[in-house]
C-alpha cells in the first residue's frame, strides 16, 4: 500500500496541476469574451508592454542566435552532403532542422528564460504586495488586466520571434553556402521552397499557438500561487522554467508525432 | 447594502478565527469592526470585498452574492467598492496617479472625467507634489493616503478601511479624518472601518461589531 501511495502522490499532483492551468486557460478566455470595448484601451496598454519585453527586446538575442545556428548547422552538414553528393537536399536539411523543429523550439526555450521567468517573478510580487487584490476589489478584473494581455503578448512575441528565428537561420546558413561552396541565392531559396509544405507552416502556428499558452499559463500559475513570503518567488521562477520547458518539449514531440509520424 | 449570515473565517494556520457570524449593514450606514490585533478584522474586510474566501458562510454585497460565488469578480461593474488597505495595495509599477486613474479607466470613463476626479482626489489629499512618482519612492504617509485617494477618485458605494490612521502624523491623521468623516455623513455611502479601539471613530459610525478571538479547542487524548 506504501508503494502504490508513493505511486500515487505525484499521479494525484500532477492531474491537480492540470486542472488548474486548464482552469485558468478557460477562466482567462471566459473573461477575455467579456471585455467592453471601452476597456481596450487598458488592456491594449498592457499587451502593448508585453509585446515590447517579450517580442522586440528579444528580437536581436533570437536573431543573433539564429543567425549562428543556422551557419553552423550548414557548416556541419554541408561537408557530409557534398561528399555524398546530395547538395541538392540542402534545403530539405535547412527545413527539417531548423523551420521544423528548431525554429520554434529554441524561440520558445528564449522565452521562457527571459519572460516567463519575468511574469512569473513579477505575478508573485504582486500577490505577495497585495496587488492583485487590491486590482479585484477595486472592479479591476486580474484575468482581463493581467492574464489576457500577457498571453496575448507572449502569442504575438512567439509568432514574430519564430518568423524572425527562421529568416535569420536561413540567412545565416546561406552565408556560409554562397562563402565556403559558391551556392547561388536562387539556387538555396528554391531548395528550400520545394522542401517547405503546407504542414510545415500549419504545425510551426500549431506549436507557436500551444507554446505560448503553456509558456504563460505556466509562469501565471506558478506566480499567483505565491502567498506566503518572497523565498517563493525564486522557487516559483524555477519551477516555471522546469514545468514550462518539460510542457513545450512535450507538446513539441505530440505535434511531430501527429503530424510527421 | 451588506449581508453577512453564518460566516465562518479560519487563519492561514487552520485556526477558526469567527464562527456564525451575522450581520446587516443597511445602504448609507457605517459601521467599525473591532478586536484585538490577529482576531479576523482585516480578513473579515477582505472576505466582503470578495478577495478571500470564508470558510463557510454567505456574504452578500448590493443585493449580490460574493461568497458564495466568483467573489471580487462578481461585484466587478456592478457595485463599487473602494478598499484602502493597511498596507500595500498600491500597483508598484504605476506612479500614484495612474494607481488612481486605473479603475476609472477600467470602468470605461471618459478620460477627462478621469483626470479631473485624479486632480481631486490628489488635491483633497495633499498629493500632487508626489503624484508622478511611485509607491516606493514616497513615504508611507503618502502611500496611506494614495489608498484613500483611489477611494476617493471612485466614488464607491461601499468603502472597506482597514485601519486608516495607523501610522499617520498628526497632520494626516487630521486630513484623513476629515475624508472619513465626510463619507460618514454621506447617505449614499456605506462605510465598514476596522482597527483596534473606536478612538476617533467612535461617533463617527453608530454600529459597532467587537471581534473576539474564538477559545482554542482542545483535544482530550
Amino acid at each position: 500500500m506504501a508503494f502504490l501511495a508513493r505511486l500515487g502522490a505525484p499521479v494525484r499532483g500532477f492531474l491537480e496541476f492540470l486542472g488548474d492551468q486548464a482552469h485558468l486557460v478557460l477562466r482567462t478566455l471566459r473573461h477575455a469574451l467579456l471585455l467592453r470595448t471601452n476597456q481596450f484601451g487598458v488592456v491594449g496598454g498592457q499587451l502593448r508592454l508585453q509585446v515590447r519585453f517579450t517580442g522586440l527586446d528579444a528580437l536581436w538575442l533570437i536573431a543573433g542566435t539564429a543567425l549562428l545556428l543556422g551557419a553552423v548547422t550548414l557548416i556541419q552538414a554541408f561537408s557530409q552532403l557534398s561528399g555524398l553528393g546530395a547538395e541538392n537536399y540542402i534545403g530539405t536539411l535547412m527545413v527539417l532542422i531548423i523551420l521544423r523543429e528548431l525554429g520554434p523550439l529554441l524561440t520558445a526555450v528564449l522565452v521562457i528564460g527571459r519572460s516567463a521567468t519575468a511574469i512569473a517573478a513579477e505575478l508573485g510580487a504582486m500577490q505577495l504586495n497585495g496587488e492583485v487584490d487590491a486590482l479585484a476589489a477595486h472592479g479591476v478584473n486580474p484575468y482581463q488586466y493581467l492574464l489576457l494581455p500577457r498571453w496575448l503578448g507572449v502569442l504575438v512575441s512567439v509568432f514574430v520571434l519564430v518568423v524572425c528565428f527562421d529568416a535569420a537561420a536561413l540567412a545565416g546558413g546561406f552565408l556560409v553556402a554562397k562563402l565556403k561552396y559558391g551556392v547561388t541565392f536562387g539556387f538555396f531559396m528554391e531548395s528550400v521552397r520545394q522542401a517547405l509544405s503546407n504542414r510545415d507552416f500549419a504545425a510551426t502556428l500549431l506549436k507557436v499557438f500551444l507554446f505560448s499558452g503553456a509558456i504563460t499559463f505556466h509562469a501565471c500559475h506558478f506566480g499567483l500561487g505565491i502567498h506566503r513570503s518572497q523565498t517563493e518567488i525564486p522557487q516559483a521562477v524555477t519551477k516555471t522554467v522546469v514545468s514550462a520547458l518539460v510542457a513545450v518539449f512535450s507538446l513539441d514531440g505530440l505535434i511531430a508525432a501527429l503530424l510527421y509520424f | 447594502m451588506l449581508e453577512l449570515s453564518g460566516l465562518a473565517l479560519d487563519a492561514p494556520d487552520g485556526r477558526r478565527l469567527l464562527e456564525g457570524l451575522d450581520l446587516a449593514v443597511p445602504s448609507g450606514g457605517n459601521h467599525l469592526v473591532t478586536g484585538p490585533s490577529g482576531c479576523g478584522k482585516s480578513r473579515l474586510l477582505r472576505v466582503i470585498a470578495g478577495t478571500e474566501r470564508p470558510a463557510a458562510g454567505r456574504v452578500r454585497v448590493g443585493g449580490r452574492d460574493v461568497w458564495p460565488g466568483d467573489g471580487a469578480l462578481g461585484l466587478a461593474g456592478r457595485v463599487r467598492v473602494g478598499f484602502a488597505f493597511a498596507s500595500g495595495g498600491l500597483l508598484s509599477n504605476l506612479t500614484l496617479r495612474e494607481n488612481l486613474a486605473l479603475p476609472l479607466r477600467f470602468l470605461g470613463m471618459a478620460p477627462k472625467e478621469v483626470e479631473a476626479r485624479v486632480d481631486e482626489a490628489m488635491a483633497c489629499l495633499g498629493l500632487e507634489p508626489v503624484a508622478s512618482l511611485r509607491p516606493h519612492a514616497v513615504s508611507a504617509s503618502a502611500r496611506r493616503h494614495g489608498n484613500l485617494a483611489r477611494v476617493i477618485a471612485l466614488d464607491p458605494e461601499l468603502i472597506l478601511l482597514d485601519d486608516p490612521l495607523e501610522g499617520l502624523d498628526a497632520a494626516d491623521r487630521a486630513t484623513a479624518l476629515a475624508v472619513i468623516g465626510r463619507w460618514a455623513e454621506d447617505p449614499e455611502k456605506t462605510l465598514l472601518i476596522a482597527l483596534e479601539a473606536p478612538g476617533p471613530f467612535a461617533e463617527v459610525a453608530p454600529g459597532r461589531l467587537d471581534l473576539r478571538p474564538l477559545p482554542p479547542v482542545l483535544e482530550t487524548p
